[in-house]
């Protein structure tokens, strides 16, 4: 347990002081962030629980949406901020601006939860690839109709209030940076928490058998809708601070991004090696890294460069950078090894 | 729990990656001038990315290899720093950002297409970095306030204003049937905002208003109901997909409307892809190589048209031409202000008056160009099937006469 004091408090250490050890790289470390999050909320569902889901990319654009319009609702006509591609321009002032995003965050953490738990009691009975194929539609479905809402900009997008002028040039970027890094160590804890309970054990019997669970007398469509809730929560707070950070939401393009973020959040996950705790976040950093570093060495070529990563991944670390280590070194995962055993299992092959 | 070590060497070996990593040059490196640039490689946008880069790289050649920008008595070159945005406005504004505070760009030059610009400006605005933006038209990124954003290009909305115009005269000043579909995209939304105040003003009704998807490749709905509906205009817009799949769907469906107006053509390439069947389209344009703007690196549009297609390959849509113009503004500006401060190159940017082979450039309070009105080409054929893009109005830059209204397919 001192230990792990010890690795939380250097890793918490470490994110607090990093935008000022690597100013430049504030956008990038907010974005990995938000990766992170996503991965980790994922990795609820896809690994924990065994359900492959594509939907998840739909609690983000909704934060997105919501954030961004709370924030501008709340002080100007909303529809007049959005007209003709946001022709006319209103100022938010400093205050404006902070209360504004603070109550929009907050919507936009609440409403996508309230969602998570509607549509979840008719999705989460499907099973299998039907609930991929099922909520893939979800995020597509929702891009579209997203793009044809005129209040929320349509097709033109929608501008989200620029940073108010205080506190200098860096302002804005550590304001967004420390925003996700706090929604990541909240989201952080409470995966972590929720993990160390009978819950974990009940999503992973869902994984193993939904079945067997269910003939134990376990309420499984409950916790799957409670799981999905919890996801749904931090994915809009993750989509509310994008928005945020990136200054304009399209609704296939930045919102409702399944090509991208929602493929990213199971790749990542995956990578890491799901069904762990720290796998979507090694993950997501991995992917991160490597992405950014295509895109500055393979011109124009880096989805091949991923491309490539990722099928080296899948052939040599099926289970993902954790899985990997796992089965490399289990004693360092408080595995226990009989070498006897592990030595008769080699050569039975 | 040795987990522990290797999550905690894990970390590590991210921080010092990043600290590693933290390059930085300035924009001014020896003798050059570094502008950067984020473009679409891949992406939806990827084919126009490329007319914009060739546009840009062009340009840069010339202005290099003719005695680059002289500031201060000493002799600069310009060099881009590129990288893709994938199409995708989110992807963009964090480029814009990676270019601005870890490569130490202090002037950029636009990406391609509306909804990328207005992910780029805010962030240029807020840094204060000059950016000279050749394919961003979207009315809404002038009315900001921005004062770093400058377009070398007319605002999306005047695209195909004079179609309308004219179609109205040919009806003797009459309001005419309009029917119009557009991508859901900044750009083309745009567009359509233009003719619906077109439409207002010349007591035209609009009969039908589809959106199209962004991945456009069907638009075959919106067709069957101009079949029906038989308007006197049809108006599309979508980028080089949404000219392409227009030409396509209406050939096969064999579709009679007396005027078809789009944007993208030349981009597309329509008259060399679809030939024939894009006869009598009616294209918005912001440049055409047959006007007559001359400057001093490319000489006129012809020779600017010759010198592209001996270095490229193909005949240079429009989005290749407004992208070398933005280099030449930055060069007058460079030289006029004589300084690479940033506030002094932004003010000598606003005062921009200029003549380019791609048209006078002079910059509105707002920061679009306000001297350089839009062109509209037809698809014109001759009896080999060779087709050509010729300027039918303004009539002062006509080279053709708008023929009108479209034979019927079937008497093609």
């Amino acid at each position: 347990m001192n230990k792990n004091l010890i690795l939380y408090a250097s890793i918490l250490v470490f994110g607090l002081a990093a935008p000022f050890i690597f100013p430049a790289f504030k956008v990038q470390l907010s974005i990995l962030c938000v990766l992170i999050i996503l991965a980790v909320t994922w990795n609820i569902q896809g690994g924990e629980m065994g359900y492959n889901s594509f939907g998840n990319i739909l609690f983000y654009g909704l934060g997105m949406y919501l954030c961004a319009s709370v924030q501008v609702g709340m002080f100007f006509p909303l529809a007049e901020w959005t007209e003709s591609g946001g022709e006319k321009t209103f100022v938010h002032t400093p205050t404006q601006f902070f209360q504004g995003m603070a109550a929009g965050l907050v919507v936009a953490a609440v409403v996508p939860t309230i969602v998570a738990g509607l549509i979840g009691y008719s999705i989460l009975g499907l099973r299998g690839h039907y609930f991929a194929i099922c909520t893939l539609g979800l995020g597509v479905a929702a891009g579209e109709i997203s793009g044809g809402i005129e209040i929320i900009g349509a097709g033109q997008g929608f501008t989200t209030p620029p940073f108010p002028n205080v506190g200098g040039l860096e302002a804005r970027g550590e304001f967004f940076y420390f925003c996700s890094f706090f929604a990541l160590v909240l989201a952080f804890i409470t995966v972590r928490a929720i993990y160390s309970t009978r819950f974990k054990l009940i999503l992973n019997a869902i994984r193993d058998n939904e079945d067997k669970a269910e003939a134990m007398g376990i309420e499984t469509m409950k916790y799957k809708i409670i799981g999905w809730m919890v996801s749904a929560f931090f994915c809009g707070l993750a989509g509310g601070i994008m928005g945020g950070l990136v200054g304009y939401i399209d609704s296939t393009d930045v919102a409702f991004d399944g090509r991208e973020m929602g493929v990213f959040m199971v790749l990542m996950a995956i990578l890491g090696g799901k069904g762990t705790l720290w796998g979507p976040v090694i993950g997501a950093t991995v992917f991160h890294i490597f992405k950014e570093g295509f895109w500055t060495l393979f011109l124009g070529w880096q989805y091949v460069a991923l491309g490539v990563l990722i099928v080296v991944i899948v052939i040599y670390f099926p289970e993902g950078i954790m899985g990997w280590l796992r089965e490399k070194y289990p004693e360092r995962f408080g595995e226990v090894v009989d070498e006897a055993d592990r030595k008769a299992q080699v050569e039975l092959k | 729990m040795k987990i522990n070590k290797i999550i905690l060497s894990f970390v590590s070996a991210v921080a010092i990656l990043l600290s590693s990593s933290v390059v930085s040059f300035a924009k001014v490196v020896g003798d050059k001038i570094v502008l950067g640039a984020a473009i679409s490689l891949t992406g939806k946008y990827s084919s126009n990315g490329v007319h914009t880069q060739n546009g840009y790289n062009m340009a840069v050649d010339r202005i290099n290899s003719m005695g680059g920008v002289k500031v201060g008595g000493k002799t600069y070159k310009f060099e881009i720093i590129y990288y893709d945005d994938e199409s995708n406005p989110k992807r963009a504004a964090q480029l814009a950002e990676r270019l601005i505070s870890q490569d130490g760009v202090e002037f950029m030059l636009g990406p391609y297409s509306s909804g990328l610009t207005k992910a780029i400006a805010p962030v240029t605005e807020k840094y204060g970095v000059p950016m000279v933006e050749a394919n961003g038209a979207s009315r809404s990124l002038f009315t900001k306030g921005y004062k770093y954003l400058f377009a070398v290009l007319a605002p999306a909305n005047l695209y195909l204003d004079v179609a309308i115009r004219t179609a109205v005269e040919l009806n003797g000043g009459k309001g005419v049937r309009i029917a119009q579909a557009f991508e859901q995209d900044a750009f083309s939304q745009d567009v359509r905002l233009g003719i619906l105040d077109a439409a207002k003003e010349t007591g035209s009704e609009i009969i039908i208003d589809d959106k199209l998807p962004k991945e456009l490749n069907d638009m075959a709905a919106t067709l069957v109901k101009v079949k029906q509906m038989k308007p006197d205009v049809l108006v599309v817009s979508g980028h080089t997909k949404g000219a392409l799949t227009a030409i396509r769907q209406i050939a096969e469906m064999k579709v009679d409307v007396p005027m078809l107006a789009m944007t993208h053509c030349d981009a597309a390439k329509l008259s060399k892809q679809h030939g024939k069947n894009s006869q009598y389209a009616l294209c918005a344009s912001q440049w055409h190589k047959t006007l007559t703007y001359k400057d001093n690196f490319f000489k006129d549009g012809m020779t600017y048209a010759a010198d592209f297609q001996k270095e490229f390959g193909y005949d240079p849509p429009y989005q290749s031409a407004e992208s070398s113009a933005a280099l030449l503004v930055f060069k007058d500006a460079f030289e006029r202000a004589n300084s690479f401060d940033q506030k002094k190159v932004r003010d000598a940017l606003a005062a921009t008056n200029m003549q380019t082979f791609y048209g006078n450039i002079k910059f509105a309070p707002g920061g679009q160009n306000v001297d350089k009105p839009m062109v509209l080409f037809q698809v014109m054929c001759d009896g080999a099937g060779k087709c050509e893009n010729k300027v039918v109005a303004p009539l002062k830059w006509a080279s053709a006469k708008l023929i009108h209204p479209i034979p019927k397919w079937s008497d093609r």
